[in-house]
C-alpha cells in the first residue's frame, strides 16, 4: 500500500526518463546515502569497516565494471583480476615516479591505463564470442600475472616483489582512517555508478545491448561493432582499473601479485551473475552476497554446531563455509538465473499490488 | 482483382547490374540486373530458395557479390560493410525477427536513431547538456513513430514478451526510425493473420505515402504482393524470370511456370 505510484504523472519526457521514476524509490535512496554517509561513520567499528563495508564497496564498483562488457555488452571477460591489477600498479607507478601527483590523482589516472590495456585486449572480441573470447580474455589474466610477477619495473625493483600504497591525503588532511577510506571509496564508486548508469541509458548503451542481443541487426541498423565493443571494453577496464587502484591504495595498503590472480576474476564474475547481468543495482548486490556471504556463514557456524551439542573447530568451519558457499551459488542460479537484481524487481512488482495477489 | 495504384516514377535509386552470388559451388544469384526507382513500392517474389534474400543482403552489405555492381544514388558502390548501407539512408527488417530482445519497445527503436546521435561518453556519462537535449530530441521523433504503428500501450515492455505481430512491428519501427530513403521489408507479412496483414499493409502503404520513402519489399503473399506494390521482379533458382508491373508478371508464362510447375 505505501509502494504505489498511483497518482505520480509524468509531464515530460526528463520526468519519463528518470533514474528513479517513482517518489518512493527516490526516497529510499535518499536515505539510504543519508544512513551511509552520516549515520555509519559514527556508529561503526574498525573491524567492520576492514571486513565488510570497504570491500563491498570497491568491489561493487569492480563488478560494475564487469557487467558493462558482460551484462551490457554480452562479451565475456575472465581477465578483470589482472585489469584491477593493472589499475592498482598503474596508480603504485605513478605515486612512485611522479611523486608531486596527489594518490586520488594516481587512482583517476590509473583508470585511464587500464581502459588502454582493455582496449587492446578487447581487439580479439571483434572476431571471437562467447567462451571462445572467454578464453581470449584468460591469456589477459595470465600475461598480468606473469608481467606483475617478472617485470622488475613494474614493482620498481623491490626485492621482495610486495609493494607498498602512499599514504592519501588531500589539501594536507590526512586520508588514511578506516573511515575515510570508505568515505572515499563510497564517494568514488557512487559517482562512477551514476555516470555508468547514465551511459547505460543513452545512445552508446544501447549500442552496447545492440551488440549483446543481435549483433547482425546492430550492424544493419548503423551500429559500428568495432567502436560499440572497444568502447565497452573501455569503460568497463576504466572502471575495474579504478576498483583495483582503489583496492590497493585505500584496503591492502601492500599488496603482491597473487592479490590480482584469476580468483580475482572468479570472484567478480560470480558477482556479476548472481546479482544479475545487465544491472546497475546488481552488481552492488552480488557484490555484498559474495562479500557477506563467508563473513555470516563463520559467524553463524559455531553458535548453530554448539546449539545441537557439536564443537566444531576452526578449520571445519573454513571447509563447511567452502561448501555451503558454493552450493548456496548453485541454488541462486538454479532459482533466479537472473540474480539478485531481479528478485529486487519481482519483489517491488508485489510490493505494488499488496495486499492483494493480483 | 485490380491494380490499385498505377504510379509512375523515373529516378533510379539504386540499380543492380549482372550481380552474380555463390557460395563455394552453390549459385545463389546469377547474372540478375533490376532497378528500384525512387519513391516506388517494388516487390521481389520467387518460390523458396530463389535467392530473394541474398539479393536483399547484397543490397545492404552484408553479402558481397562476386560479379556486377551495385549502383547507389548516382554512386557505385564498393566492398562494404552493413552499417556503412545504414550510414547511406538504407535500412531494412528481417524474415526471422531480429529485434534486440532484452531491450524495450522505445529502446529498440531509440537504437534505430543512432546514427544521428553524436553526443560522446563524456557528456553521455554527465547526461547534462547536450546528451540530456539530444536524447528527448529524439524521443519525441520516435514518440512520433510509437503513435504512428499504434504500439503506444507497449512502449515500456521488453520485445522478447511481444506476440509475434507487434514484435514486426517494433522491427518496423526500429527500421523507420532511421528515416531511411530506402527501406528493405523482408517479409512482413510472414506469419499473420488477415487482420495483422492488413494492418502492416496500411502502415507500408503509409509509410511510402507519408514519408516518401522508397520501399522494397519479399513478400509470398500474391495478394499483398499484386494490391500494394508498382512494380515486381520475379526471381527462380537465382535468375530473374520476370520484372514489370504486376499485371504483366501475372500473365507472363515463365513466372506461372515457376510457381505453378511445368511437366518436362
Amino acid at each position: 500500500m505505501l509502494y504505489r505510484e498511483a497518482g505520480q504523472f509524468k509531464a515530460s519526457y526528463q520526468a519519463d526518463q528518470a533514474i528513479f521514476p517513482v517518489a518512493q524509490d527516490r526516497l529510499v535512496m535518499l536515505a539510504l546515502l543519508v544512513i551511509a554517509f552520516l549515520v555509519v561513520p559514527f556508529v561503526t567499528s574498525e573491524y567492520v569497516y576492514r571486513a565488510v563495508l570497504i570491500p563491498t564497496v570497491i568491489l561493487s564498483l569492480a563488478a560494475i565494471g564487469l557487467n558493462v562488457l558482460m551484462g551490457y555488452c554480452g562479451q565475456v571477460s575472465l581477465g578483470s583480476g589482472a585489469f584491477m591489477g593493472v589499475g592498482a600498479y598503474a596508480a603504485y607507478n605513478l605515486a612512485v615516479r611522479l611523486p608531486f601527483l596527489n594518490p586520488f590523482v594516481c587512482i583517476l589516472l590509473s583508470g585511464f591505463v587500464a581502459a588502454a590495456v582493455g582496449i587492446v585486449f578487447g581487439i580479439p572480441s571483434l572476431r571471437i564470442k562467447g567462451f571462445y573470447l572467454a578464453c581470449a580474455t584468460l591469456a589477459a589474466q595470465f600475461f598480468g600475472d606473469w608481467a606483475f610477477l617478472r617485470i622488475k619495473w613494474v614493482t620498481n625493483y623491490t626485492p621482495s616483489g610486495s609493494v607498498n600504497a602512499p599514504p592519501l591525503q588531500l589539501f594536507g588532511w590526512d586520508l588514511s582512517s578506516p573511515t575515510a577510506n570508505y568515505l572515499v571509496a563510497l564517494g568514488i564508486t557512487l559517482a562512477l555508478a551514476l555516470a555508468v548508469k547514465n551511459i547505460v541509458r543513452g545512445h552508446i548503451g544501447r549500442q552496447w545491448m545492440a551488440i549483446r542481443d543481435m549483433d547482425i541487426a546492430a550492424e544493419i541498423i548503423g551500429v559500428r561493432p568495432l567502436y560499440a565493443k572497444l568502447s565497452a571494453f573501455a569503460v568497463s577496464s576504466f572502471l575495474i582499473g579504478v576498483a583495483g587502484a582503489m583496492w590497493a591504495f585505500l584496503y591492502l595498503g601492500s599488496w603482491e601479485p597473487a592479490a590480482f590472480d584469476i580468483n580475482r576474476s572468479f570472484s567478480l564474475m560470480f558477482m556479476v551473475i548472481i546479482g544479475g547481468l545487465g544491472s546497475i543495482l546488481g552488481s552492488a548486490l552480488g557484490a555484498i552476497f559474495i562479500v557477506l556471504l563467508p563473513i555470516f556463514l563463520n559467524q553463524a557456524l559455531p553458535p548453530l554446531g554448539a546449539a545441537v551439542g557439536w564443537q566444531i573447530s576452526t578449520a571445519t568451519v573454513s571447509h563447511f563455509e567452502s561448501m555451503i558457499f558454493g552450493a548456496l551459488i548453485v541454488f541462486f542460479l538454479v532459482v533466479e538465473p537472473h540474480g539478485l537484481a531481479r528478485l529486487w524487481s519481482i519483489g517491488k512488482e508485489k510490493l505494488r499490488l499488496w495486499p492483494f495477489p493480483h | 482483382m485490380t491494380t490499385a495504384r498505377a504510379r509512375s516514377f523515373t529516378d533510379v535509386l539504386l540499380s543492380v547490374e549482372n550481380i552474380s552470388l555463390s557460395f563455394g559451388g552453390v549459385k545463389a544469384l546469377t547474372n540478375i540486373s533490376f532497378d528500384i526507382r525512387k519513391g516506388e513500392i517494388r516487390a521481389i517474389i520467387g518460390p523458396n530458395g530463389a535467392g530473394k534474400s541474398s539479393m536483399l543482403n547484397c543490397i545492404n552489405g552484408f553479402y558481397h557479390p562476386q560479379e556486377g555492381a551495385i549502383t547507389y544514388k548516382g554512386q557505385r558502390r564498393s566492398r562494404m560493410r552493413p552499417h556503412a548501407a545504414a550510414e547511406q539512408g538504407i535500412a531494412r527488417t528481417f524474415q526471422n525477427i531480429a529485434l534486440f530482445r532484452g531491450m524495450s519497445t522505445l529502446d529498440n527503436i531509440m537504437t534505430g536513431r543512432n546514427l544521428r546521435m553524436r553526443t560522446g561518453l563524456f557528456w553521455q556519462a554527465l547526461r547534462l547538456g547536450p546528451a540530456d537535449r539530444e536524447e528527448i530530441e529524439h524521443r519525441k521523433v520516435v514518440e512520433r513513430i510509437i503513435d504512428f504503428l499504434e504500439i503506444q500501450h507497449i512502449r515500456k515492455v521488453p520485445v522478447g514478451q511481444l506476440p509475434y505481430g507487434l514484435q514486426k512491428r517494433v522491427e518496423l519501427g526500429r527500421a523507420l526510425a532511421a528515416e531511411p530513403e530506402l527501406l528493405l521489408l523482408d517479409e512482413p507479412m510472414a506469419g499473420m493473420n488477415l487482420e495483422e496483414k492488413q494492418d502492416m499493409c496500411r502502415f507500408v502503404l503509409d509509410v511510402n505515402d507519408e514519408f516518401g520513402t522508397t520501399i522494397c519489399l519479399i513478400e509470398h503473399d500474391m495478394g499483398v504482393v499484386m494490391d500494394i506494390s508498382d512494380r515486381v521482379v520475379v526471381l527462380d533458382y537465382g535468375k530473374k524470370i520476370g520484372d514489370g508491373a504486376p499485371d504483366e508478371v501475372k500473365r507472363d508464362q515463365a513466372v506461372i511456370d515457376a510457381y505453378l510447375g511445368v511437366s518436362h
